[in-house]
């Protein structure tokens, strides 16, 4: 047995202050005593972002991160404001029917361009640019992703180098948004390989900056474009890092040391930890990714019918049950809870733009709920609080008013709002039950099987977006040739399988004319019929939110655009 | 020993093969996939999903696809990234130098403190410090890295400063209005961005935390192993008789005991070499210090097979090569051990 050592004390006390020693040389080290920095460190704006961009290609890039990167490079010849309104980047006016830019029918555009542009590489900017753009996404093997609407695009012609006339096939409802990013000819390469090109890492664009340095996942520096028109006046800044930082809990923290200026995308449940800090303000407004119920209109048991009325859903195809389901739903309780006040209760699909839709927030009435239940042949016969059928429409007798409810696993706030659902709806009788799925398999191909392409569920939970023309959105989601069926190979978003004649040749309408006023008028017809027959229940808008140093100025969210859309005007206080 | 290495070596691609095709099926069988990005966008059709498909080459069969990665490998082409559409050995080279220096420098300073460590605690066992050094160490593998590496960016970056221009004077503790200030340490990256120069120093300070924290997790394991193998050799016969001949205890201690217990910590580190190349996801995500970790991460999430493939072959390659030199460098080492 070995002897109990006795210990010196010195010998720790020297490890100890060693130690201590260490750490603190290490942290006291100011940056400058090694390096040698420049004497004025430029004005820097760091943008703080969770995701990397894969790459900067408008027509290869699927993220909203490689949009916030890109548009600091790459104008459009229009751009969007945050009122949703069209404003020329590229060209000098917006066409309009009545200023001659857009033909009568809607299938003639000309754009005027701006003659005074340059590419941030010192190459003239002209017409010929856009006539490239357009053959690079119509290229079949370019591996564009998108290509809805240029497939549309008959020809396109330049007059001369800053005239454009672009002629369409049929009419494309959301043609002002085709040309949002323009490729360089000169800086890009062969269409057929586009996958390849140097320029999606290295953009050349005609916008505020160019990009000097991308160290992959970590930033992406900018610089002014000396190129650009409003040089030297604009940009502002001197530099702006675009910082990939994979955490939003250490993006908030990196927040409040200072470290970043700029940290886009919070929840709303960030909300309330910014509220009382002086040198940090949260940027928000209601977007136009609306929350909503999804429901099933047709026999969840068929696969993909196209006859929903001659088989409706045995319980949700009493549209009684429906208003009781929307009746039982305090929409206001789970913005003010869940969401902490920080956004707005949904009542339409279009909630925000120039196509808004008018449409007042629904009731929340549980006993004009259980009267509609009761009328609709359900009560609850054998007393465990649950309704069953007694006389309905649809379902055997016996049979529970019992619904499952379905959205992506793993979202905390989706997660928290069914469970409130679930407790409304089993105030009137109506008991929910949760089976999420990953997002992957909810959202699912047709060749896939996925059961919302397939029609086999009762209420689906998720998020969906209008771009700024409703015009993809609406038909897709309500025309009943959108139902996905074996017949059309599984196309369109009707998951709801709703039929309604009237608001099918609302739609027509409104995606055959390039007249406002009268698009207007036919959503606003479609978004009603929606809330009367109720294929969707829309719960909530989703918050756009941000958050920035006091010090930034000019930061301003745009639901409709990048939020780096107006970065020429940030600023350092 | 020869023979046994060749015999081994000879195992090599077989082995290799069979996890490439696990990996590949495991990959496969994954729900989503590079194109699961576009599924909600209102502006795809059908038919647009089905041509970038074909031309990402996924609409074949999966042996199909299998096969040509298996074939363009052996010529040594590793394919592209079908999210970046980056050769994959670009990706890679990129990341495994950053992984390189932070894993590195944490395994050298965890080994240089915990080696020392292990040996005084094992020497001085049931002392107060080694109680105090023993309860530490099963903090550092106990606490969860999320949560400490938030907490040492709190402290460090949120509430400690340094004041930027000399005559504001010191400034510790800081919360908010410190004027000129700025954080004590950064709380992620690598480098200053877009000053230009080698910046050494300030380079050494973004390694601080993070480093800091690898070592304060996985010291915890090295200093046990080694107090346990002390201890071993300690109450061994050979100790009793070296004390016997009469030896001084310096004599005693470092020739016999620490040349003995260091022969299992040296196949112990060649085992964890490997993780050298491999990264620490929750480090780098909380450091946001971009290495292999994360790239593997997101290449997992994207199903983005040619990166995952390239990178489980890499680390897959470097343990079996590891391996093997644990086993050879323990028998080289310890005489009592023989492949035949």
């Amino acid at each position: 047995m070995m002897k109990q050592s006795t210990f010196h004390p010195s010998m720790w006390r020297v490890l100890l202050l060693t130690g201590l020693a260490l750490v603190a040389v290490a942290c006291q080290v100011p940056p400058s005593a090694l390096d040698s920095e420049p004497l004025e460190p430029p004005t820097q704006i760091v943008y703080a972002m969770y995701q990397e961009p894969e790459q900067l290609n408008p027509f290869l890039a699927s993220q909203t991160v490689a949009g916030e990167v890109r548009a600091l490079v790459v104008e459009g010849v229009l751009g969007l404001d945050p009122d949703g309104l069209n404003y020329p980047e590229l060209a000098t006016r917006v066409p309009t029917v009545e200023n001659g830019g857009v033909s009568a029918d809607g299938l003639t555009l000309k754009y005027e361009l701006r003659e005074d542009v340059l590419w941030s590489d010192g190459e003239p900017f002209t017409c010929d640019d856009l006539l490239f753009t357009f053959e690079a996404a119509v290229d079949p093997d370019s591996g564009a992703v998108r290509r809805t609407g240029w497939d549309q695009i008959e020809s396109v012609n330049c007059t001369d180098d800053f005239n454009i006339t672009i002629q369409f096939a049929e009419f494309y409802a959301p043609f002002l948004g085709l040309f949002y990013a323009i490729l360089p000819r000169h800086a890009t390469g062969d269409p057929a390989e586009m996958t390849q090109w140097p320029y999606n890492r290295q953009p050349v664009g005609t916008g505020p900056f160019q990009l000097v340095e991308w160290v992959s996942g970590d930033h992406i520096l900018l610089e002014p474009n000396p190129n650009y028109r409003n040089y030297p006046t604009q940009p502002f800044v001197d530099q702006i890092v675009v910082r990939i930082v994979p955490s939003r809990e250490v993006g908030k923290a990196l927040l409040r040391s200072g470290e970043i200026h700029i940290l886009r995308d919070l929840t709303e449940a960030d909300t309330p930890e910014f509220a009382d800090q002086e040198n940090i303000r949260l940027h928000g407004r209601p977007s136009s990714r609306t929350e909503r119920l999804l429901l099933n209109l047709a026999d969840p048991t068929l696969d993909s019918t196209d006859r929903p009325q001659e088989h409706p859903h045995p319980l949700l195809g009493d549209v009684r049950v429906r208003q009781a389901i929307e009746l039982a739903i305090d929409k206001q309780f789970i913005v003010d809870n869940l969401l902490y006040g920080a956004t707005v209760v949904a009542t339409s699909e279009i909630g925000l733009g120039w196509a808004a839709c008018d449409i007042a927030p629904s009731d929340y009435d549980p006993a004009l709920a259980k009267n509609l239940l009761t009328e609709a042949g359900f009560s609850d016969g054998d007393g465990d609080g649950i309704r069953e059928c007694a006389g309905c429409a649809h379902a055997a007798a016996g049979t529970p008013l019992r619904l499952k409810i379905q959205t992506t696993s793993g979202n905390q706030l989706r997660e928290d709002t069914q469970v409130l659902l679930a407790e409304m709806l089993a105030e009137i009788g109506v008991e929910l039950y949760i089976e999420n799925v990953p997002s992957s398999v909810l959202f699912g191909s047709w060749s896939n099987g996925a059961f919302r392409k397939h029609g086999n569920f009762d209420i689906l939970m998720y998020t969906t977006t209008d771009g700024i023309d409703p015009h993809r959105q609406m038909a897709s989601y309500f025309h009943s040739s959108s139902m996905p069926t074996a017949a059309n190979g599984g196309v369109g978003n009707n998951y709801s399988r709703w039929i309604n004649p009237v608001a099918d040749s609302a739609l027509d309408v409104a995606g055959s004319t390039p007249e406002t006023e009268l698009r207007i008028e036919a959503y606003q017809e479609v978004c009603e019929l929606i809330d009367a027959e109720l294929p969707h229940i829309y719960l909530y808008e989703r918050g756009d939110l941000h958050a920035a140093l006091t010090s930034v100025i000019g930061f301003k969210v745009n639901p409709w655009n990048n939020e780096t859309w107006n970065a020429e005007e940030w600023s350092l206080n | 020993m020869k023979a046994y290495v060749v015999r081994r070596l000879l195992q090599v691609l077989p082995l290799l093969l069979l996890i490439s095709l696990l990996t590949f099926l495991l990959a496969d069988a994954a729900p989503g996939g590079p194109l699961a990005a576009y599924a909600e966008d209102p502006d795809l059709a059908p038919e647009d999903l089905a041509r970038l498909e074909a031309q990402l080459g996924l609409a074949e069969p999966g042996w199909q696809r299998y096969g040509y990665w298996l074939g363009r490998i052996m010529l040594g082409d590793w394919g592209h990234s079908l999210v970046t559409h980056r050769p994959v050995i670009l990706e890679i080279g990129e990341r495994l130098p950053r992984t390189l220096l932070l894993m590195g420098v944490s395994l050298v300073i965890t080994l240089a403190v915990a080696l020392p460590l292990g040996i005084l605690t094992a020497v001085h066992q049931y002392s107060l410090p080694d109680h105090l050094l023993t309860l530490a160490a099963f903090i550092g593998q106990a606490v969860p890295v999320f949560w400490l590496g938030l907490l040492l960016i709190t402290i460090f970056s949120v509430w400690l400063h340094y004041p930027v221009s000399p005559s504001q004077g010191f400034a510790w503790f800081h919360l908010w209005d410190c004027g000129d200030c700025a954080p004590l340490l950064p709380g992620g990256g690598m480098t200053p961005i877009g000053r230009g120069g080698l910046l050494l120093g300030a380079r050494l300070r973004h390694l601080l935390l993070p480093v800091g924290m690898l070592t304060f997790v996985s010291v915890g394991t090295y200093l046990r192993f080694m107090r346990g193998q002390m201890l071993e050799v300690l109450n061994s016969d050979y100790m009793r008789t070296a004390r016997a001949k009469g030896l001084p205890e310096h004599r005693v201690l470092v020739p016999h005991a620490v040349k003995n217990a260091l022969l299992p910590v040296v196949t112990v580190l060649a085992l964890d070499l490997p993780g050298l190349f491999g990264g620490a996801l929750f480090t780098e995500t909380i450091f946001s210090w971009p290495g292999m970790g994360r790239l593997f991460y997101r290449s997992a999430q994207r199903v983005d097979f040619p990166v995952l493939m390239g990178i489980v072959l890499i680390n897959a390659a470097l343990i079996i090569f590891f391996n093997l030199v644990a086993d050879v460098l323990y028998a080289y080492l310890d005489p009592r051990v023989r492949y035949s």
